[in-house]
């Protein structure tokens, strides 16, 4: 055994312990929170019988349906978006762009994202301008349809774009592990067409593996608060949006908290029953499979999907390209393709609206940044050592339950306490939601990290920690660095914690991004959106930079 | 069956190394031609240009012909040329049977089952057709494995290093059973190991990068 001996493992088994009870009490605590005024049982809160006054609202069962149909639309878009990208880009030089167009992509918040969809795709947007009037004759932005729509499909189409890339980046990474040209080469010279080979071949043994980020996203798409107010219909809204509005409303708080649960049951069964459209796909695929039919060439079907899947993400490149144009603008009138005048107004003549917000959040990232590491690290050496099990289910919880189910409790719990609107309860939160991608993101290398390097430096002499913070973490430094990105681009996208535990003390640029929308200069809004893009790009960027220059210093060492 | 037909055949990599020049061969029914030569002469790269699955970095230049059947242009799911590797890739989330079914051709059920049946029959593998492909030795996997390709009805059959991985116990078993099972096909082996090639086999050295 390696220095660790010295440590035991009591300590481990003591500061493991103290990460998951910092991480799970708050989830028991929002689920008993919400629970409770549901069922009646915190009447000077939320007085009145919640699931009621719920029933008794005529926008509940209309935003219910509108709830199930983004999100489970949105869902099959995602799933059907990564399939044609897998089958129809692989292996071709487009993927290696697509590839590199995911992670700014996922950087973006959602907020962020969701605004310049709409500068894109609204009557009055970039698109339309680009082709007008040349193409389209329009010298007004045409009144044939609205952003946002009622039907809710300029949400879906939000989410499919905003979701596809995090779903793709996840196949993508399990492809080396599936061996996919040797079996691409085996379906072919058998007889079967790529389209085949992937159906029958490969994607049976994707799907297991990507099943569970799948369900993250279907969880995430049927509860998302900030991309529905800000692409999602006003009347009826998402049942979150709804949901939402109740927590403002007096009287209605237990209205909120029966909702939020019947949000997370509804979900749950949601869950069950694509497991079982899961199991009827499979027994029909099975028997396909047997059949011996060998397919015609798939050529137009590879064709129309290669080009739907680079339309999509060129889109989604135009969406973040059209709100750094309109951060710019001074004047731009419809229908010009670009700014009539530019101008950095809304950068430098703006730093009261800027900076405040920028510091809120820079702070939140740092603290979540520096935290979750500390206790993913705390976590995977305990589980390392031998003094926890691996238990992944347990950072999956908070991603499986809807936001607004855990928050509302949260926010019951903490208006009792008197601990709302303080910094750190937000920002325990952000902890929260960011600890699970950390963990999830740092786990993989962690535990596949060879421990002969461990081995190897306590042989010479060199005690835990020099293992640990000379060895360890150095070699994982990729890892390291992506986690902490990943850390930094989630608590900046936090728009629901801060929304609910910060009690309106803490405007970080999510709050202010959602807020403004509607009511401020499209430019401001812009601007906005584009600085709370901004912080988690750069990271990113440090991320991919700092291991690449450390590794360029230790060639010119050697 | 048709014989296997190579002409001037020349694949260069992008720094401008030939691994091939200019090589040709034909390749009879029941004949066996085995490409031998050291690591990193270009025997893969013959095997990927002949079933249309070389990388595109390789540059080709050269006809292949199935009887008067020129296979330039035909994709590689249409070329019928099974396919043999070193590793066996029998598919996981399948059964054997269902390994076996998925190279047969389609058609009536009742003689599908009785194809597999009478293959896994000759092949010794009976009690193990609805065996998890996990659960069998090196040697049964082999034949299971050229079971399924040969159920598919190949014109001719490439074998890209099938024994190597085999324990030498198992290895002369499993090429007495190869070479019997395929002895109505041109059958091009490809290996390092002298042993692995039948005495009725052709020979071909790739040395140097040059045939």
């Amino acid at each position: 055994m390696p220095h660790s001996v010295s440590n035991g493992r009591g300590l481990p088994l003591l500061a493991a312990i103290a990460v998951a009870l910092l991480f799970s009490a708050p989830l028991l605590i929002g689920l008993g929170g919400t629970m409770a005024p549901a069922f009646g049982f915190m009447p000077e809160l939320a007085p009145g019988n919640g699931f009621a006054q719920l029933l008794d609202d005529p926008r509940f069962i209309p935003a219910l349906k509108l709830t199930i149909k983004t999100g489970t639309i949105a869902t099959l878009l995602v799933l059907l978006l990564t399939i044609l990208a897998l089958v129809c880009l692989n292996r071709t030089r487009w993927w290696r762009w697509m590839l590199a167009a995911l992670p700014p992509l996922l950087a973006i918040p959602h907020a962020a994202f969701a605004v310049g969809l709409v500068f894109l795709v609204a009557p009055s947007g970039w698109i339309v301008r680009l082709f007008s009037p040349w193409l389209t004759s329009w010298e007004r932005p045409p009144a044939d349809w609205v952003v946002p729509d009622a039907g809710g499909w300029s949400l879906i189409a939000g989410l499919v774009m905003k979701e596809a890339p995090f779903l793709l980046l996840a196949a993508a990474a399990q492809l080396p592990r599936l061996n996919v040209d040797a079996l691409l080469k085996i379906g072919l010279t058998l007889g079967y067409s790529p389209a085949r080979c992937w159906s029958r071949l490969i994607l049976p043994s994707l799907y297991p593996r990507i099943r569970l980020t799948l369900f993250v996203i279907l969880a995430f798409n049927l509860s998302v608060v900030d991309m529905a107010l800000l692409l999602g219909p006003g009347n009826p809204p998402t049942l979150s949006v709804l949901l939402l509005s109740y927590v403002n409303e007096p009287g209605f708080r237990a209205a909120a908290s029966a909702g939020a649960l019947i949000l997370a049951v509804g979900m749950a069964i949601f869950f069950f029953a694509v497991m079982l459209v899961e199991r009827f796909i499979a027994i029909v695929a099975n028997r396909r499979r047997e059949s011996g039919h060998r397919g015609h060439g798939s050529g137009l079907f590879r064709q129309v999907g290669k080009y739907s899947v680079v339309a999509i993400t060129l889109c989604s490149v135009l969406t973040l390209i059209a709100l750094l144009l309109w951060s710019f603008t001074q004047r731009w009138r419809f229908p010009s393709a670009l700014p009539d005048s530019w101008t950095m107004r809304h950068w430098l003549g703006r730093s009261d609206l800027l900076l405040d917000p920028l510091w809120a959040t820079t702070l939140f990232a740092t603290f979540c940044c520096i935290a979750t590491l500390i206790a993913a690290v705390v976590w995977l050496e305990a589980e390392r050592l031998g003094a926890v099990k691996k238990i992944d289910w347990l950072w999956y919880v908070p991603l499986f339950i809807p936001q607004i189910t855990l928050l509302f409790g949260w926010q019951a719990a903490s208006l009792i306490t008197a601990t709302d609107g303080l910094w750190l309860t937000v920002a325990y939160a952000h902890w929260v939601y960011t600890l699970p991608y950390v963990v999830l993101i740092l786990a993989v290398a962690w535990r596949e990290l060879d421990p002969n390097w461990n081995n190897a430096a306590s042989v010479l002499g060199a005690g835990y920690w020099k293992v640990l913070f000379r060895i360890r973490l150095p070699l994982l430094i990729k890892p390291v660095l992506q986690a902490m990105a990943v850390a930094v681009a989630v608590s900046v996208a936090q728009y629901l914690p801060t929304a609910l535990l910060g009690a309106g003390r803490h405007n970080t640029l999510a709050i202010e991004v959602v807020t403004s929308f509607g009511g401020v200069d499209r430019r401001v809004i812009a601007t906005l959106a584009v600085l709370q893009s901004l912080l988690p790009l750069i990271v990113f960027s440090l991320a991919l930079l700092i291991p690449a220059v450390i590794q360029k210093k230790q060639q010119q060492h050697s | 069956m048709k014989a296997l037909r190579v002409e001037q055949l020349t694949l260069t990599l992008p720094n401008g190394v030939k691994l091939c020049d200019q090589l040709s061969f034909t390749i009879e029914p029941g004949r066996v031609l085995a490409l031998m030569g050291p690591s990193g002469s270009g025997k893969s790269s013959i095997l990927g240009w002949l079933t249309g699955t070389l990388a595109k970095e390789i540059h080709a230049d050269g006809k292949l012909w199935l009887g008067e059947t020129s296979l330039l242009n035909v994709p590689t799911e249409k070329r019928r040329l099974g396919l043999m590797l070193q590793q066996d890739y029998l598919f996981p989330h399948m059964s054997v049977d269902q390994n076996l079914k998925f190279g047969l051709q389609s058609g009536d059920k009742a003689t599908r089952e009785r194809k597999i049946a009478d293959s896994l029959e000759n092949a010794g593998l009976t009690g193990l057709r609805y065996a998890n492909p996990a659960t069998l030795s090196g040697g049964q996997r082999s034949r299971v494995s050229l079971l399924r390709s040969l159920l598919s009805e190949p014109h001719a059959l490439l074998l890209d290093e099938p024994f190597a991985r085999l324990d030498s116990q198992r290895r002369q078993q499993i090429r007495e059973f190869t070479w019997d099972a395929c002895k109505k096909l041109p059958v091009l082996l490809v290996t390092h190991d002298k042993a692995d090639v039948p005495a009725h086999a052709d020979v071909l050295e790739l040395e140097d990068n040059h045939a």
